[in-house]
């Protein structure tokens, strides 16, 4: 054997294993948008691929919908094409994802579209499985990454076959679960690409639509019996037994999950006490082993995730214990534990008796709070956050999806809803209170990478009609959430063919927006200043939409960028924390209101003209009223330290800013970068930077 | 030969290198077991989050390991410590970065005691920082496991997994920090 030939054995992640599976079965074009759990298909697509004469074409799309778009014309072609994203990217490509099964391809053509039980990173726990019984399209569903790997082919082949798309539905513990396999050899098909014409299917009128419509519903009814009749996609992990009191269906994770816990009660798969099948393919249901089971067994205990699938396409269901019975939990993941509790019941029920009970299980009392996640320190995002609320403290924060929506430590994030929600939430929130005559401040924050994906569209519609908000775009010039894949903006992609850099600027000034500025977040003082600014605009006459791109690059992924000079700072002692005063009597009131706007502990109230009352039992003495007073009116003398005020870790909410019992603050080593940001967050002068670094 | 069954999660805070530690143990451990399953987190979790990782070695199809089941609860963390006690096996071993137990309350300390799991406590943090690298109580914790009998492998089959492919610079100071947590597991 040469070594080229030689069988490896690697321990691959479930993505991997997709990825080097599509590389093992010969895919010529893969697109996706990153997302979790889904983001490291495709760069494993290139890594494998890199081992062939001509390496397949990837992209990084700019959204999913394009993705299927780009991967499905390919299939027109007769390559074999597949695109992957997160489930809930599969809403934004359902569109061509639809008719995609009316039309089918040449091809074969895999949808991966990864779902996220839990939800752990995402915001649903949807069920891919039930969009592609909606579209029409078959569906399997792998336990483990080396499944995972090993359908590919089975994918491709059926998808060829009967000339359909075809969706493997990975849930996160497949995507990240980790699984040694032999590597087989990478395929060149060497499929030239030929576009044939033919209008007629290519590009059905509705009336063609109803033809197709019904020549999809024959094409099913094949896929059903050539599932139906496959042993490897059907597994019988213990075989049918006369009356049997209890059966098995499972599906995907919680089949694999299941075998364990069985073998952790006394009864594995291999002793056969209990019919337990498998099936790969929740859709078209296999119809004649599911019916074995079902008629072979007094109950049927059925075991998938998220959503009853197997349950309700089951051809009879009186017997089945699931969801529907409520022997199975409608949401959230089916974990071990879960699990656990689900079969201890269906087995008392059924009258089994679990010869090893669970064992003992050690439960301590006094469980340490839930560790919230965290902007990284030196994060620009940050100072974005702390300057919105400085800049413009009495407003409505619309956010949208990726790292900031982590914003919400910081109090600066009031909505998160879908990708590029901000912006049209924005829009909409604007008009509302503008028709109030209610004047709070509008102020979205989009990602760089969102703003590409969805934010577009919204900017245009909010610009063509009349809205008044300001539009922040951090722009990090990456992806930062799922990992540091590239943007637009860099003009890099995927398998590093050429591309083209696009400027957001001139996108955003296309979209017809007036006024533009740009900036480096690190710059918090003029950062404020352009805030205010931009807000001023937007209430005047001329007002529309304001954008500020905040620049500045990723801390994760460019640490010695992001904090290019490092200053260390310190915290100068502790003090007693000393409440705000009012002395009119010294220096008369403006009226201004910027005290109590700014008061993070709303303990400001104004009670007449120039007249501010100080709930004394809120206010926690941090001297942002003092050091915004244009009068000199509100007065609080610097401590020069520490005073437990909770300014710095409720605003700016570093990881650095270590808190003691009593609220003093210190800075962490282990997790600071010395960006010195924090140094400008305090207004009693504490956190300042070393003398050495000054 | 039987082949080797074993289980174990590893826990700690985004940023501590966790996913560094299971996959070193995979490795460690897989020319006994054959098969290795691990489960990861990744995405929003990984900003400061808490992290856990399971590995399943051996004849198993599931990825996570049920409650009350592993023989290894490794925690680079306190507070992660106290959140999966619930995974240890009765006469498992609970291997934890801190220097000693008073980081549980007393009636956790109490209900520890009477389960039956061996312990050991490692101020890895504290070594790794003496070394000159923080970072590297991971590794050190992995020395000090190891070398106290709580892995099913020996310290010199685990440094062979850990130090194998990378460079040399980088071995070297693994060997050197997975040494520092050999000797204070001998100190114990």
């Amino acid at each position: 054997m040469s070594p080229k030939n030689k069988v490896r054995k690697e321990i691959l992640m479930g993505n991997q294993a997709l990825g080097r599976g599509l590389v093992e079965n010969g895919v010529s074009v893969m697109t996706a948008y990153p997302g979790t759990p889904s983001s490291e298909i495709l760069p494993s697509v290139v890594h494998y691929g890199a081992e062939l004469k001509t390496p397949p074409y990837c992209e990084w799309s700019v959204n999913e919908k394009v993705a299927v778009e780009v991967a499905l014309s390919a299939a027109y072609t007769g390559q074999r094409s597949a695109v992957a994203m997160k489930m809930v990217g599969l809403n934004v490509a359902l569109d061509p994802v639809m008719s995609s099964a009316y039309i089918g391809v040449i091809g074969g053509m895999i949808i991966i579209s990864a779902d996220d039980p839990g939800p752990h990173s995402s915001q649903t726990e949807q069920d891919s499985r039930l969009l592609a019984h909606f579209a029409k399209l078959p569906v399997l569903d792998p336990d483990s990454p080396a499944m995972a790997r090993d359908l590919v082919g089975p994918a491709f082949a059926l998808s060829e076959r009967f000339q359909i798309p075809v969706m493997i539905r990975p849930t996160l513990r497949v995507c990240h679960g980790r699984q040694n396999l032999n590597l087989r050899q990478p395929k060149e098909l060497e499929r030239t690409p030929v576009f044939k014409r033919d209008p007629f299917r290519w590009a059905a009128i509705p009336k063609m639509r109803l033809a197709l419509h019904h020549a999809l519903n024959a094409k099913l009814a094949k896929i059903q019996d050539y599932l139906s009749k496959s042993k490897s996609l059907n597994k019988w992990h213990a075989p049918l037994r006369p009356r049997a009191p209890l059966g098995i269906l499972a599906s995907g994770v919680s089949a694999a999950l299941t075998r364990d816990l069985l073998a952790e009660l006394g009864l594995p798969v291999e002793e056969g006490k209990i019919p337990f099948l498998q099936t790969a393919a929740p859709y078209p249901l296999p119809v004649g082993p599911v019916s074995e089971l079902i008629n072979g067994c007094r109950r049927v205990l059925v075991l998938e995730e998220t959503e009853p699938v197997l349950e309700l396409l089951a051809p009879q269901r009186d017997s089945l214990w699931g969801r529907g019975s409520g022997h199975v939990p409608s949401a959230g993941e089916l974990t071990p534990e879960v699990l656990g509790e689900v079969l201890e019941r269906a087995l008392g029920e059924a009258k089994l008796k679990a010869p090893r009970p669970r064992g003992k299980i050690l439960t301590v009392p006094d469980q340490p709070p839930m560790r919230r996640p965290n902007l990284c320190p030196g994060c620009s995002h940050r100072a974005v956050f702390y300057s919105m609320r400085r800049a413009l403290p009495t407003g409505v924060y619309p956010s949208d999806i990726g790292c900031y929506t982590l914003g919400m430590n910081q109090g600066a994030v009031d909505t998160c809803h879908d990708m590029g929600a901000a912006v049209t939430f924005a829009s909409a929130l604007s008009r509302g209170l503008n028709q109030a005559k209610d004047e709070t401040p509008v102020v979205a924050t989009i990602g760089d990478s969102t703003f590409f994906h969805s934010g577009i569209t919204g900017l245009v519609n909010a610009v063509y009609n009349g809205s008044r908000f300001v539009l922040v775009i951090l722009d990090n010039e990456t992806t930062s959430m799922t990992g540091m894949q590239p943007t637009p903006e860099s003009g890099l992609t995927a398998d590093g063919h050429p591309g083209n850099a696009l400027d957001i600027k001139k996108l955003v000034e296309g979209c017809g927006v007036r006024w533009l500025a740009e900036l480096d977040p690190y710059q918090m003082g003029d950062l404020q200043k352009t805030l205010k600014k931009a807000w001023r605009w937007c209430k005047g006459p001329e007002g529309s939409v304001a954008v500020i791109i905040a620049r500045h690059a990723c801390a994760a992924q460019r640490p010695k960028d992001a904090v290019a000079s490092p200053c260390k700072v310190e915290v100068a002692g502790q003090a007693e924390a000393v409440k705000t005063s009012f002395k009119p009597k010294d220096n008369p009131c403006a009226d201004c209101g910027r005290c109590v706007a700014v008061c993070p502990a709303g303990a400001l109230t104004r009670v007449g003209k120039g007249r501010i009352k100080i709930d004394q039992a809120k206010c926690t003495g941090c001297r942002l009223c003092a050091e915004v007073c244009p009068t000199g009116t509100m007065v609080l003398e610097p401590a020069g330290a520490c005073v437990a005020c909770g300014l710095c870790s409720t605003w700016f909410s570093c990881p650095a800013l270590a808190k003691d019992a009593r609220g003093y603050i210190s800075i962490d080593r282990g997790w600071c970068v010395d960006c010195g940001l924090c140094a400008e967050v305090c207004a009693h002068g504490a956190i300042a930077p070393m003398e050495e670094s000054k | 030969m039987s082949r080797l069954k074993w289980q174990a999660v590893v826990a700690g805070v985004g940023g501590q290198g966790v996913l560094f530690v299971s996959r070193a143990l995979a490795s460690a451990v897989e020319p006994k077991a054959g098969a290795i399953l691990i489960s990861e987190v990744h995405g929003m979790a990984q900003r400061g989050g808490a992290v856990v990782s399971h590995l399943k070695a051996g004849k198993f199809s599931g990825p996570l390991v049920s409650p009350g089941q592993a023989d290894l609860l490794l925690a680079l963390d306190p507070g992660e410590a106290v959140r999966n006690l619930d995974q240890l096996a009765a006469g498992g071993w609970l291997v934890v970065n801190a220097p000693d137990l008073e980081f549980l309350s007393p009636k956790a300390k109490k209900a520890l005691a009477s389960f039956g799991a061996q312990v050991l406590t490692v101020p890895a943090t504290e070594l790794a920082g003496q070394a000159g690298t923080a970072k590297g109580a991971n590794v050190v914790i992995l020395g000090a496991a190891a070398a106290a009998g709580a892995l099913p492998v020996k310290l010199g089959e685990l440094e062979q997994a850990i130090c194998q492919g990378q460079p040399q610079a980088r071995a070297q100071a693994n060997r050197k920090l997975l040494a520092l947590g050999a000797e204070a597991a001998a100190q114990v």
